[in-house]
């Protein structure tokens, strides 16, 4: 049983990331390799740029909105390592917001502790800050829109909400489990919603599940689409995303648009990299893709988008998790950093799965690191030492999608689907009687 | 190189080295008196390709020789000499690595020109080419009478080749265009002087051009990689589909 207060967990963390940070500063002085990521020094040329009035689209590669590099502007008059201090302290959020989400749903002391450790003592988490690469920001705000949502504070969330699509458009796909989730038998105007608490007893849960779960929640949006947490959710999100743009655009113009949205939007690469469809991409770069080949490819995509959103919405974070998954697992392109967008939510089910660490949950660690270390294996021989080894790296993709697949039907299968909200005492006697 | 991008869209052989012998021999000193020759002599002694994969480096040994009576008239504090490695479409130079003052703090100046994008394959790019400014003074204030060397080791990295029947792309990197540069005194204001090689006295190095082989994507895969893809891709999405309908803890309760 760990005994260490969360305050303690904290600065540890903290310690040890500014250490990093220290270290990391001097390899990249001293050493051949850098410690520092490409693109944090991409960001910093960028926010230089800005900070001398120019466009950080100047920057080539700077594919972020220009939000990014304001927010690294210190970097040129208070030090280099400004931003990796900034997004460090964005890690370290993460694990907080953690914990104040657990606690909120009565989830033990232990189990919380543990869940911050995940993320907080994660080798692939704490490096990415400290190596200068901006998601934990993004992660930070995603968990803190939950924080709202559990609070019932849908105007800050749906402000939240419109900066990281503007920031990252990858939370998009968030949009329609959160609106699904604005029930109205949860949400009602000037009261606070009514969390269902963790237990540890997955009989009561399901319970619980079946009490509210009568319905498939198609059904449930189409009945009661238009309400007011709803409209003011889309409204305020909305604006936000289209002041921030429209304010860009214009600043900076098509550039603008064009690297910071539609090229994330259209984004191909024929460079290998973890999806299945890079060799494809790669071997029909030459010739412009049909629009059945496109659909072909975009389908897998959407049908298990909407139906994880259908099946789990209203366990919004269960569902934030398996939605991220799957999304980073059949997107055309993926690198090591998307990871971290379901990292900082899978400490946020874990107590809610009924999955030991033994032997189970080690099966499932050994089988996504065993599949990735496989794939840069061969990534290896092809990028480092010459040989054509294209296909074996192509089915490489294909078992790293294949142990995805399997470990997330695995986690379905072991999750105590829970609301997270329960239904108000009056709407449940109205409704028996 | 920046004066040939701003009269040029894109770097061509041919191009690039009528802008050399023409634009550049235009801007050679003016007013200097004709027998004034400094005897420049650059040449490529040795250049080899180094590691392995689609990162390495080319190794370029290159020898300065000045005829003696030359030297002392000659600023060697003033005097720097230019190494142009021009790239063919399939190699890069990234201008990241070349910051890196770890590995180039010997250089006065390096830049990279033309086609910068990383991530663009080699058909879908544009030719680039590398410029280092090498201080000279020491090496000419000491020169011995077989001259002295320089030698240079610049980061390449292969693009994503067009396909290839074999599975391999072949590609040559041939010797750097060099040239010395110094800031003398003329008749009325101090002008920058260049001084190359003449060209029937140009010595022959002893490997020309050198070849990378690079590993290249195979139309033969083309067809069943496709179906098998999208096939694996539509599995996938069937077993989650079905986990999440029927495995997990949202079954419908028929109460």
């Amino acid at each position: 049983m760990i005994s260490l207060k969360p305050r303690s967990i904290l600065l540890i963390s903290a310690i040890f990331r500014v250490g990093l940070i220290l270290v990391g500063e001097w390899q990249d002085t001293h050493m051949e390799v850098r410690y520092t990521d490409v693109d944090y020094l991409v960001f910093s040329d960028a926010a230089s740029l800005m900070a001398s009035g120019q466009s950080p689209y100047k920057r080539t590669t700077y594919r972020y909105s220009p939000l990014l590099a304001f927010l690294l502007i210190p970097n040129s008059f208070i030090s280099r390592c400004w931003g990796k201090f900034l997004f460090s302290a964005s890690d370290l959020f993460v694990g907080l917001f953690i914990r104040i989400i657990l606690k909120q749903r009565k989830v033990p002391d232990d189990l919380c502790t543990y869940s911050m450790l995940i993320w907080l003592f994660n080798p692939f988490t704490f490096t990415i800050g400290t190596r200068g690469n901006c998601e934990p920001i993004v992660c930070a705000i995603i968990l803190w829109i939950i924080i709202c949502l559990i609070n019932g504070n849908v105007v800050q969330a749906a402000f939240w909400y419109g900066l990281i699509v503007h920031f990252r458009i990858y939370p998009i796909i968030y949009v329609l489990p959160i609106v699904i989730f604005l029930d109205p038998r949860f949400f009602r105007y000037g009261t606070k919603p009514l969390l269902s608490d963790w237990t540890s007893d997955p009989g009561k849960a399901r319970q619980i599940n079946s009490e509210l779960i009568d319905k498939c929640a198609v059904c449930d949006v189409w009945k009661s689409t238009f309400t007011r947490s709803r409209i003011l959710f889309g409204l305020i999100s909305g604006t936000v995303f289209l002041l921030c743009t429209g304010f860009f655009f214009h600043l900076y113009g098509w550039e603008f648009l064009h690297e910071a949205l539609l090229y994330h939007l259209t984004r191909t690469d024929a460079r290998h990299n973890f999806s299945i469809y890079f060799y494809h991409i790669y071997l029909n770069y030459e010739r412009e893709l049909s629009v059945l080949e496109k659909l072909v490819s975009f389908l897998p995509q959407f049908i298990v988008q909407l139906v994880l959103i259908l099946c789990f919405a209203k366990d919004l974070v269960f569902c934030f998790f398996v939605q991220t998954v799957a999304f980073v697992a059949f997107n055309k392109v993926i690198t090591a950093q998307y990871f971290v967008w379901f990292f900082c939510v899978l400490p946020l089910i874990l107590p809610w799965s009924n999955m030991k660490l033994k032997w189970k949950g080690l099966c499932c660690i050994l089988l996504w690191m065993g599949a990735q270390t496989h794939w840069l294996l061969w990534g290896y021989l092809l990028e480092f030492k010459g040989k054509n080894v294209f296909l074996q790296l192509w089915m490489a993709s294909l078992l790293f999608l294949a142990a995805n697949t399997f470990i997330l039907i695995v986690l379905i299968r072991h999750h105590n689907y829970g609301p997270v909200f329960r239904q108000h005492t009056d709407l449940k006697t109205t409704k028996t009687t | 190189m920046k004066s040939y991008f701003e009269n040029y869209e894109s770097l061509h052989d041919s191009s690039f080295e009528d802008f050399m012998a023409h634009q550049l021999s235009s801007s050679l000193c003016q007013g200097i008196p004709d027998n004034w020759n400094v005897g420049v002599r650059l040449s490529v002694r040795e250049l080899s390709l180094v590691g392995e994969g689609s990162h390495r480096h080319l190794s370029s040994s290159i020898r300065l020789q000045i005829a003696a009576a030359s030297i002392p008239k000659l600023p060697a504090h003033l005097c720097e000499v230019i190494v142009i490695q021009r790239l063919p479409l399939g190699v890069f130079a990234d201008p990241f690595e070349l910051q890196n003052p770890h590995k180039h703090k010997a250089f006065r100046d390096i830049a990279v020109f033309g086609d910068t994008n990383l991530e663009l394959p080699s058909f879908q790019s544009n030719r680039s080419a590398v410029e280092f400014h090498i201080d000279a003074g020491f090496n000419i204030l000491f020169m011995q009478n077989n001259g002295t060397e320089f030698n240079l080791l610049l980061p390449l990295d292969a693009r994503y080749q067009p396909l290839d029947e074999s599975g391999y792309s072949v590609v040559e990197i041939g010797e750097p265009d060099m040239l010395m540069r110094c800031s003398v005194e003329g008749k009325q204001h101090k002008q920058s002087c260049l001084f190359m090689s003449p060209p029937n006295e140009k010595a022959k190095s002893t490997s020309a051009t050198v070849a990378w082989k690079i590993p290249a994507g195979m139309k033969a895969h083309a067809g069943f990689l496709s179906v098998i893809t999208f096939v694996t891709a539509l599995l996938s999405t069937l077993s989650i589909v079905y986990a999440s309908m029927f495995l997990s803890g949202t079954k419908v309760s028929k109460t």
